[in-house]
């Protein structure tokens, strides 16, 4: 019993290095080891993305409570100019940033 | 097998570590392969521990007493389903489960957003692997539950106030929560790390956070069911600190849920999310440590074990490195964006935080204060319901008050005339409901009948909501207004999912009022034969019987209960006698009222020579809305987290834009 | 800008500040009873909590006119102290436990009208 699981210790250590191991075995000299990162230009396109959303969310937020009648026409006015500005800004100041050619929309597994 | 236990386990701590470690210099480094290791040994791990945790089944369900850990917990008589719950029932045991639910979750969170993520995962996989470390290094070294022992002919068996259907469920969706709370905080102080400036990490782990929140939540509940039966003292929630162990980080946890809701919208409180999270996580760690520990008992015993030094250095460490790491982070923190004013959804928010935290610090100190006192005056003191209620109170009612307030105001600025448009319907039945109330007698309990009041307030707004809400969406032409209704709720679901949580939550504060302030209690002796009033009900003492079962001799009073005339059946409550453990345990009758929601509580304490028997009996008023509220709550929190496919094209969307499609 | 300074510090300062302060308060004032070893009982008048280890046979019954009578010592140390009880059992009561009681010395006996085993963490095997 006890040599069994010994045994079987043994070749659970083995296994898991080899797993662990994987990535150096699968690509021992790997022309690009460096983990890609956001580049500055990358990082600022994303902070003008959310800026975007985040207004463009916001507007349909004060549109739903709008419709709603949880704001009245008067607040409404007064803040829908000036989110239709800001994101009508964040586009704006997204256009030269755009990627060079756009990816194919892969189906990817958005688990959020 | 023990030994293949044991050598899974230190090859998981190795796993673990070297996560940690190799995680860290690669992100720190920028090294991909290293990283791609790291995460395959964090994965490699869950294996493992997966392994250590069915050698452990298998010895429990094969009665091997040879493993001292299943002879000091189980016994051959023991039914199969409590043999198998006691993996959790000791320490060595629980300390295994929070491991593989760690690996588990933490290795599915960080596969799921491998490709999502490009700078958070490689930080976030060494702190999984280090929170890891510390449990895999208790149990190699420390706790084992892999020991063995020469195998007695049978166990030492489970305690009998443990051998009831809860122990199958309560402790499993506690560790879930607890454990789960790391996700959160993992993704949070990896973005810190990473230095990133953006809020995708919350968009990734908002569902993982609410799932953990809900399953802490709903254990808490069960827990409280548990003690309500089991314990039978006629009460739900004693503030022990057993039980506000749980409490705190689910108080944190809620105040955090609330405001990176802001943080997401608006981009600001990004500074106290970050501490929120570290608090939950932290105040998991501390609620498993006074559970795991016995240090509640007495100063004393706290030194008996030694897990408890482990556990309580190890917050130490968490906590303050999540401390050095906000404040190095600091400059990045700062928002740009600033609280316009002080009537706003924002600054509801930021209420809410408020007060929910300071309960959570009350219950703290309750919890902490007897320990001080004793190490540093030597007197110990006990901190007893009253403290805890009279806050629960303070803090409770404007909580409850914000609920009804908050989903009426907008963001950013609110007039007070909109605001007080909206408010008038709600406010009016609000004080219509409390003139009631107060008329029909709830004046007794002031702190109750204000309480009902804003339980109403809340209701009213609630119901106002989901009206207006189907009203414009049946404007829009959505078809009926039942269609109007569900695609309303389908297309808002955090929002309305949301409120239906609200009114769990205000459900469960009129039940918790109702058995709290408009109870009635009566004790006093019966001859057979010998009637009583209590309450609205009747009840006869018809006789006592006795039954003798496997392990236990059960003594029982036999009483007849009717109400307005009206014959409702008859109670048993008594006690067991154990033969094996020489302990009596109190079996106390609930007769529960569905419509009413009020339970019939009693009480057999002595059974007198004479035949009479000493009865306490206690009537609690809308006491199942409690335990319906935890429904109402699970359905609630599935509702928000239901996956929902337009949400999920506008972020594949968004990704595909971000060009995150790239591999790590 | 109007308003350089948020007012959200202000307001969150502030009401930690508040609330530091009423709990502060009320438990140096009503917040705790003290919870004495049966060594440190003697000189105590007035209601006061006991904390020790139930040891010998209890006698009698808690709902009986004698009531339920034990001895509790010193958790760490010899001293002990004699209780009467009257009320309801809790499940956990045994020699051996730990338990707190609440009430007042007379002639030397602890009469009390609250009793409480130390819950030990739920999860212990059945000889604790």
């Amino acid at each position: 019993m006890d040599v069994l699981a010994v045994a079987l210790g043994a070749l659970l250590a083995v296994a898991a290095v080899a797993f662990v191991a994987r990535p150096f075995l699968a690509e021992p000299d790997a022309a690009d080891d460096r983990l890609a990162g956001l580049t500055s230009a990358e990082q600022e396109r994303l902070g003008l993305l959310e800026r975007r959303d985040r207004a463009l969310g916001a507007l349909k937020e004060l549109e739903f409570d709008h419709r709603t009648g949880k704001i009245a026409d008067s607040d409404y006015e007064a803040s829908v100019g000036p989110l239709r500005k800001e994101a009508a800004e964040a586009m704006k100041a997204l256009e030269p940033l755009a990627p060079p050619a756009p990816a194919p929309v892969e189906k990817v597994d958005v688990r959020a | 097998m023990p030994g293949l236990g044991s050598a899974a386990l230190v090859v998981a701590f190795g796993l673990v570590a070297y996560a940690a470690v190799a995680g860290g210099y690669a992100a720190f480094r920028g090294r991909r392969r290293l990283l791609e290791s790291a995460t395959n040994a964090l994965f490699a791990s869950f294996a493992s521990v997966l392994l250590a945790a069915i050698v452990l089944l298998g010895a429990l369900a094969r009665h091997d007493f040879s493993f001292s850990y299943v002879a000091s917990h189980t016994s051959r008589e023991l039914p199969l389903g409590y043999t198998l719950a006691s993996f959790w029932s000791g320490q060595e045991g629980s300390l295994l489960l929070w491991l593989l639910v760690l690996t588990g979750i933490g290795s599915a969170a960080v596969a799921l957003n491998r490709r999502l993520i490009r700078t958070v995962i490689p930080w976030t996989v060494p702190i999984l692997g280090a929170i890891a470390s510390f449990f895999a290094l208790l149990l190699v070294f420390v706790a084992s539950p892999f020991e063995t022992q020469i195998a007695p002919a049978d166990g030492a068996g489970m305690n009998p106030s443990l051998q009831n259907p809860y122990m199958l469920a309560h402790p499993p969706l506690l560790y879930l929560g607890y454990v789960g709370l790391t996700i959160p905080f993992a993704f949070a102080m990896g973005a810190l790390a990473s230095g990133r400036a953006d809020e995708r990490w919350i968009i990734a782990t908002r569902r993982w956070t609410l799932a953990s929140w809900t399953f802490l939540g709903f254990a808490i509940l069960l827990g409280a069911k548990w003690a309500y039966e089991e314990v039978g003292w006629g009460g739900w929630y004693a503030w022990d600190p057993v039980e506000n162990a749980a409490l705190m980080p689910w108080l944190v946890a809620t105040a955090f849920l609330h405001s990176v809701m802001v943080q997401e919208k608006k981009n600001m409180l990004r500074v106290w999310n970050a501490v929120l999270v570290a608090g939950a996580f932290c105040l998991s760690l501390f609620g498993t440590f006074l559970t795991r520990s016995g240090v509640i008992n007495s100063i004393h015993s706290f030194t008996q074990s030694s897990i408890g030094a482990w556990f309580l250095g190890f917050i130490a460490v968490v906590a303050a490195a999540s401390t050095a790491l906000i404040i190095y982070r600091l400059p990045l923190l700062r928002s740009r964006t600033r609280l316009e004013s002080l009537v706003s959804r924002e600054a509801a928010f930021l209420y809410n935080n408020l007060f929910l935290v300071a309960f959570a610090l009350t219950v703290l100190w309750g919890v902490i204060y007897p320990l001080v006192s004793e190490a540093v005056r030597g007197v110990a003191v006990t901190v007893g319901a009253p403290y805890y209620d009279f806050f629960a109170i303070a803090f409770g009612l404007p909580l409850v008050l914000l609920m009804g307030i908050g989903p009426l105001v907008a963001w950013r600025r609110a007039s007070l005339r909109a605001v007080g448009r909206s408010l008038l319907w709600p406010a009016g039945t609000a004080l219509v409901v409390g003139i009631l109330l107060l008329l029909a007698g709830a004046g007794s309990s002031p702190a109750g009948l204000v309480g009902y009041t804003f339980a109403a307030f809340v209701l009213a707004a609630i119901a106002l909501e989901f009206v207006r809400g189907t009203r414009a969406r049946h404007a829009l032409g959505a078809g009926s207004w039942f269609v109007a209704f569900t695609s309303l709720v389908g297309r808002n679901r955090r929002r309305y999912g949301g409120y239906v949580v609200h009114a769990a939550i205000v459900l469960l504060l009129i039940g918790a009022v109702g058995i709290g302030g408009f109870g009635t209690t009566h004790e006093g002796k019966l001859t057979q034969g010998q009637s009583v009033q209590v309450g609205a009900y009747t009840l006869t003492y018809l006789g006592s019987e006795q039954r003798r079962a496997a392990n236990s001799q059960e003594l029982r009073a036999r009483l007849a209960v009717s109400r307005g005339g009206e014959d409702l059946g008859t109670v048993l409550a008594g006690k067991n006698r154990y033969f094996a453990e020489q302990q009596t345990s109190n079996e106390v009758a609930i007769r529960s009222d569905w419509l009413r929601a009020e339970d019939l509580f009693v009480i057999a304490d002595q059974f007198n020579p004479d035949g009479s028997v000493f009865v306490k009996v206690i009537v609690n008023p809308l006491v199942n809305l409690i335990w319906l509220a935890g429904l109402l709550f699970v359905a609630g929190s599935l509702i928000t987290l239901w996956p929902d496919a337009r949400e999920q094209r506008r972020l594949a969307r968004r990704f595909a834009e971000e060009g995150a499609l790239a591999r790590v | 800008m109007a308003r350089r300074r948020s007012p959200a510090r202000l307001v969150i300062a502030l009401s930690v500040a508040a609330a530091l302060a009423i709990f502060l308060v009320y438990t140096a004032l009503a917040g705790g009873t003290p919870s004495l070893r049966p060594s440190q009982v003697a000189g105590h008048d007035g209601r006061m909590s006991v904390a020790g280890k139930v040891v010998g046979q209890p006698s009698g019954t808690a709902r009986g006119p004698e009531g339920l009578r034990f001895t509790i010592k010193d958790v760490e140390g010899t001293a002990t102290l004699p209780v009467v009880y009257r009320g309801s059992v809790p499940d956990l009561f045994k020699t051996g436990r730990d338990v707190s009681v609440e009430g007042s010395l007379q002639n030397g006996v602890f009469v009390a009208d609250k009793l409480v085993t130390k819950c030990p963490s739920k999860y212990t095997n059945k000889q604790s």
